[in-house]
This record gives structure tokens, sequence and C-alpha cells, in this order.
């Protein structure tokens, strides 16, 4: 059996429960996210020949990042960063996380989300934004985890690169 | 290969030196390029020649395959040999399978034994300990407690008396927190064993960070209602395991043990682990023996080898019970049927009704008495309870029965029925045998009457009779008609067979009369003949008559020497011929009834008409 740590990561209310809540297996409510910090569910995914259990670690929101990133992060294989396109602020939280990860676990593989693209008018993030991003080497998705659009990819596409 | 240089060029000095001008040249190319061209030709035929190359690689074959495996391209080359090794393992199998089968044996043997003594051990335990609380007055309340939760009453056997047991146990990676073995106790629940690692580890993190905890201690025991997590550390990895009830002190040794085993034989594919568990399959015999379990003991007692008593002889009794109930069943069914084979009884109905047995049917009174049959089969004879109701039967057994009752046949004769004919054989009066003719179709079952084997005996003895009386003389002095001592005897003698002759004459319908004939001889005349034969006459039937021998059925005459007995050529022919004969005389009755000396009808039938 092939198992593939992963990391939730991203600002408050960007919809990290949400997305994972449609299409993964879990046996934790909600609430362990809030008392222990983390809720763990697992995703399985086929790459090829190959079947990857993606066990994720739905990490809670930003403001408890400080204390407890460390510990959860450890020996992770990849990781989704999510971000709120209709909050610019949480893009920009982001690329903080971003830079942490990469300082606590060094260059592993990861994907950009940008949810809520079911209410893509009243995106703060634009394309330009999302250009720079990409020329930075950041591989973005647009998801919505209200229509599951893009959910399945992003699983998909993140143990793909996990498996290079 | 024409544009190729080296070949143009010769190779044998020999030839070189007596080629003219260019020799020198020749011959200084050759000193210096032979070498190196000897080399070429060797090297070429090396590579284009199968033979040597297959030799060459031979030679470097497995220290190729140790390199490779070294610079870890173990997967590729895996990947590559598998159908190779596993069509040869195929065809390997299918020219003699014993050969693989031996080698595996010493692999398999042990493997087998021991998944098997686990199952037993794990099947006895459980079986010990349901047997011992099923009997036991605790038993039954805990039988109303399942009843009552609705939880099986294994579970509640379990959780009554579990000292602990070990439900599950889980290899952790340490840094990933991702599972690399996992083993859960039979009959318990398997959960998935990476979200409760990813979710231990996370608490892990959380207590250690929350209460900034030196870095290396760790989260020992969790306890949630009646069960415990104990979690031992060790460098790569973490033993979790999951614990019903409470463990002795000396499990948290039995992990370590195990744990440091695991760390050993692990350590550094647990250092480089990158999620693939299957190199940790090797774990999970470790784990297997972490999964220990105890039960309560009752005071001073050991494990009860007398259920395995209990339950055999229970078995055993159970059998032998069963065993009884089929041969009885057996004897039952059999005495059934020979119930219904027998004339004169149907049975309409057989039922057992609480260990009882209840015969329903119809019987001829003259058939034969099922207690009677119950008795000789061997059976209880208050275990069936009979209900027959009356009937006539028509088979041809009892319709011989109630014929021989009825007809009640004198001791010569038997009567036998087949196919509704009644057939009596022997002899028999005519009484008797009117008495039959007149009654026998009136009994059920008898269509027809086939007498011709029966002989009329009254008919016989008449004949006989006639035949005395008709032989007797009764002889008398010359010109005498007196009766001297001798003759008269001998008339007395005569007398009751006569009697019984007319008697006869009487039953067959005869209406039979005696002649009694006087003779004389013929030495004197006629004159005096004539009434000296008639006086002997008169004088026997006197006789006769006084005796009240004869009534009425009587005649006499004298015949004086008209029908002498004898030719006279001497004195004892003439003596004959002065005497008193007897003739019988038969004429029909009016009546018509039949004559004891005609045969008797073959076959008497309602349309003959017997009556």
């Amino acid at each position: 059996m092939l198992l593939k740590k992963v990391c939730m990561i991203g600002s408050f209310a960007v919809g990290k429960t949400s997305l994972v809540r449609k299409s993964v297996q879990g046996i934790f409510s909600e609430t362990y996210k809030t008392t222990v910090g983390v809720k763990v569910d697992n995703k399985v995914v086929r790459v090829g020949e190959k079947e990857v259990t993606l066990v994720l670690w739905d990490l809670y929101g930003e403001d408890k990042f400080q204390t407890l990133l460390r510990a959860h992060l450890s020996g992770t294989f990849g990781y989704l960063l999510v971000a709120d396109g209709t909050r610019l602020a949480t893009l920009h939280e982001a690329e903080a996380l971003e830079a942490k990860m990469r300082q606590e676990i060094g260059n592993k593989p990861f994907l950009f989300l940008l949810n809520k693209c079911d209410l893509r008018l009243e995106w703060e993030i634009d394309d330009a934004q999302q250009a720079d991003l990409a020329a930075r080497g950041w591989e973005i998705l647009h998801t919505s985890a209200k229509t599951g659009e893009g959910v399945e990819a992003a699983f998909q596409r993140l143990a793909e690169q996990m498996l290079v | 290969m024409p544009d190729d240089p080296i070949y143009r060029l010769p190779l044998d000095p020999q030839e070189e030196v007596s080629s003219g001008e260019g020799g020198s040249f020749e011959q200084l190319r050759h000193l210096i390029l032979a070498p190196e061209q000897q080399d070429l030709a060797r090297l070429r035929e090396r590579v284009e020649d199968p033979g040597l190359r297959t030799g060459d690689i031979s030679a470097v074959l497995p220290e190729a395959i140790e390199l490779r495996r070294e610079v870890g391209g173990e997967e590729a080359l895996g990947k590559a040999l598998l159908p190779t090794v596993e069509s040869a393992l195929r065809e390997s199998v299918r020219k003699n399978p014993t050969t693989l089968a031996d080698a595996l044996f010493p692999v398999m043997g042990p493997a087998i034994r021991r998944s098997i003594l686990q199952t037993l051990r794990s099947f006895f335990d459980s079986f010990n300990e349901a047997m011992d609380h099923s009997f036991s007055l605790r038993g039954l309340q805990w039988r109303v407690e399942s009843l009552r939760t609705g939880r099986p009453f294994s579970e509640i056997v379990l959780l009554h008396s579990l000292v602990f047991r070990v439900e599950q146990v889980f290899l952790i990676h340490k840094k990933t927190g991702l599972p690399l073995a996992h083993a859960v106790a039979p009959a318990v629940a398997m959960q998935d064993a990476s979200l409760v690692s990813g979710m231990l580890s996370a608490i892990q993190d959380f207590v250690r960070d929350s209460f900034h905890s030196a870095q290396g201690q760790i989260l020992e025991k969790i306890n949630v209602g009646e069960m415990e997590v104990w979690v031992e550390d060790g460098p790569y990895a973490i033993l979790a395991c999951v614990i019903r009830g409470i463990p002795p002190p000396d499990y948290r040794q039995r992990m370590a043990e195990a744990l440091e085993h695991i760390h050993r034989n692990f350590a550094e594919a647990m250092e480089r682990f990158e999620g693939e568990t299957g190199p940790f399959a090797g774990a999970n015999d470790e784990l297997s023996q972490c999964l220990e379990f105890r039960y309560k003991e009752k005071a001073g007692e050991k494990p009860k080898p007398y259920l395995v008593a209990v339950v055999i002889a229970v078995g055993l009794a159970l059998a032998g019970w069963m065993g009884y109930r089929g041969w009885q069943n057996y004897k039952w069914a059999e005495f059934i049927e020979t119930l219904r084979a027998q004339p004169g009884l149907v049975v309409t109905d057989f039922e057992r009704i609480r260990g009882h047995y209840v015969i329903r049917g119809l019987r001829d009174p003259l058939a034969a008495d099922p207690t009677e049959l119950l008795k000789a089969a061997g059976l209880p004879l208050d275990a069936a309870e009979q209900r027959w109701g009356g009937y006539y039967a028509l088979d041809d057994a009892i319709v011989q029965k109630r014929a021989t009752a009825l007809l009640r046949p004198p001791a010569g004769v038997k009567l036998t029925v087949a196919d509704g004919v009644l057939r009596p054989e022997g002899e028999a009066s005519a009484t008797w045998a009117a008495a039959l003719r007149s009654k026998a179709l009136l009994l059920p079952g008898i269509r027809a009457l086939d007498t011709s084997q029966l002989t009329d005996t009254d008919a016989a003895e008449f004949v006989r009779l006639q035949k005395v009386v008709e032989g007797a003389i009764i002889k008398f002095a010359v010109g005498s008609s007196v009766l001297n001592v001798t003759e008269a005897v001998k008339l007395e003698q005569l007398a009751p067979q006569i009697k019984l002759l007319l008697e006869k004459g009487r039953l067959l319908g005869e209406n039979a009369t005696l002649d009694v004939v006087g003779h004389s001889d013929s030495s004197g005349v006629e004159t005096t003949n004539g009434p000296l034969s008639r006086s002997r006459a008169e004088r026997v039937a006197a006789q006769l008559l006084r005796d009240d021998v004869v009534k009425s059925e009587l005649q006499s005459r004298g015949v004086a020497a008209s029908e002498p007995l004898r030719k006279e050529e001497n004195e004892e022919g003439r003596q004959y011929n002065r005497s008193v004969t007897f003739r019988v005389r038969v004429a029909q009755s009016a009546a018509g009834a039949p004559s004891g000396t005609r045969p008797a009808s073959p076959l008497d039938t309602p349309a003959a008409g017997n009556r």
C-alpha cells in the first residue's frame, strides 16, 4: 500500500474543510479540528497503475499556525494551499504560508487552489495576479467546494506531482 | 566490407616483403598498425559472434545484477524479470509440481500450522468461556442483560469476563504519522489505520506543543472509558496498542521489546520511508504477538478441562438419544408397514403427539390383532394409542377366515378363497354341503362357489351300505321257513345297517325301499316252493318290522327257484338257494333334491341357483 501524507493549509474560512468534505473517507467529526487542531481524512487516487492513499491533514486556521505547524507538517509529502478568490487578503496569507512551508519542510510539491470559483463575479484576485504566481512556478487550480468543480482534479494532480 | 580501410591491408608480413617497390612503406605500416589491427579483428569477432558474447555476459551477469540492486534500480530490474520469473514458475509447476512444493514446504508448513493453531486457540478460548457462562446463574443474568440491551450474548460475556484484551496494534511512522503496519484481534471492528494513526500522531503533537514538553517525551497512555491506548515511543516509529480492560504492568515491557525488535529489523526502511508500506509486512507477526488477552479465572480454579468432558458427554448423550430416536422411528415405520400389509387392516393415519404415537384406521373383526403385532415387533404397548373403526374386508384371506368361521366346515374339509371364489376341498356330509350351498353366497366377499373338489360322504356311505345289505344272505333249512339261531343273529347284525341305509336314502332325497326276496332250491315242486319262498321272505320282513328296523318302505316277495343265487351242482349250492336276500330300490324323490350318487355341479353360482 502506498500512503502519502498531504496537508491542507490556508487562511481561516477559505473552504479547506468544505473542499474535502464531499470526496473523502473520514471517521472523525469536525470538532476534532477545533480541539486538536487537525482532522485527518483519506482520499484514494489512482495514478497510472498505482493506487495512492492520500492521508489529508486538514489543519486548523492560520492563527494556530505558529504553534502547531511545525509538528503537524512533519513528514508531509505535498500540500494543498488554499485561498479564497473573493478575498485578496487570503492570497497574501497564502504567499506567506508558502514561504513558511518552504522553510519548514523544504521544496515539496504543492498546488495553489483558488476556491469559490462559483462566485467568480465577486473575485478580488485577477488574472494578472495569477499570472504573476504562475511565473513563480505555482501551479494554480480553480475549485468550488459548492459545485465540486476542480476538487477531484486537485487531488489527482497533487498525487501525480508527488509520484514523479 | 569493401570500404573498410583496415581490410585492405595485407596482414601476412611474408606477402608484403615480396610485393615490390612500396614494400618498405607497407612493412613500416604493418609494423606500426598490425597489433592494433589484430586487436580490432579480435574485438570485432567477439562482438559479432553470439556464442562468445553470451560467454562474456554470463561472466559478469551476477555482478551486474548486484550492482544494479546497489544503485537502487532494483524495482526496474524486478519489473523486467517479473514476466520471465512468472512464466518460469508456471512452467515448473506444469512440468512437475512436486519440485516447487518441496522447495516451499519448509516455509508453508510452519505458516499454515501457526495460522491453524491461532484460529483453534481463539476458538477454544471463546468456546470455553461461553460454555462456562452458559450453565451458571451468572450466565443466566448475562443472558437477561443481553436480551434487555439488545447486545449479543458473546459481547456481554466478553465485557464481564475479560481482564484485558489488546484489540488493535498500530506501528506508526513517527515522522509522517502514517501507519507502517496494523494488527487487529479477531472479531474486532477494524478502523482505518491511516486515519487513526494520523489522529494519534496529531494528538501527540498537540499535547507536546500545548504543554511544551521536552522533545522525545510522549503521551504514553490515553484512557477512553473501558478502553486504553498505550503508546510506546521509538526512534523512528511508535507502537500504539488499543486495549480493552486493564492490562498487567509488564505489558509495557512486552511492547518495548516488540518495538525494539521492529527497529532492529526495519530501522533503515523506516528512515527511508516514502509512503510504501510493503517492506513492513514482516512486522505484522511482531504486532500480532502483541494482541494478548486474558480472561478472569474463578478463585482457585484452573481452566476447566471438565467442561470439555461435559461437552463430550452431552454430545455423546445427544448422539445416543438421536440414534435411539432414529432407531425407534425406524421400528415404528416398519411396524406401520407391517400393519398396512395385514389383510383386514387399513391404516388411515399415523402421527406422533408429544412422544406418543396415535394409529387410526379400519379393522375387520377377523383381522390380526394389532396389539399382538405390536408385541411381536418388540415395541412398548403403552406407547401407541389405537383407534380402529370396524368394516368388512374383502381380501381373500379375510373372506376365507370369515367363511370358515361362519360355515364351520367338518374336519375333512378345507375352505380356500381365491379371487372371491370359495372352493371347499375334502369330504363332507350332504347336510353340510346343503348348508354350504344355501349360505356361501350370502357372505360378503364371496361371488362364486366351486364344489368340484368336495366329496359327499353320505352318498358314498349309501353305496357302501347298499352293497353290504344286498350282499347279505339269510339261509334256511330244507323245507323250513324258520330262522335258526345263527341266521337270526346274522339278521340281527344286519338290521342296523339296513336302518342306516334307509336313513341315508332319505337324507340324500332318494326314495329308497327294501325288497325282501325269498328263495327256494329246485328240489321240490313249484307249488310248494313258491309258498315256501314267500313264507321265508315274510318271516324275515316280520322280524325287521318287529325290531322297528323298517317302517313302510318294505316289500316282501317269494321267487321260489326262479332267481337262484348259485348253480345247484352240490349241496352247498342248494344251501345258498334256500335263503332270503335283499334288494334296494331307488326312485328319484318328488322334491328333486340332488342325488348323493350323482356328481355335484362343479360351480354353483347365484345365477346357477343352489337354493
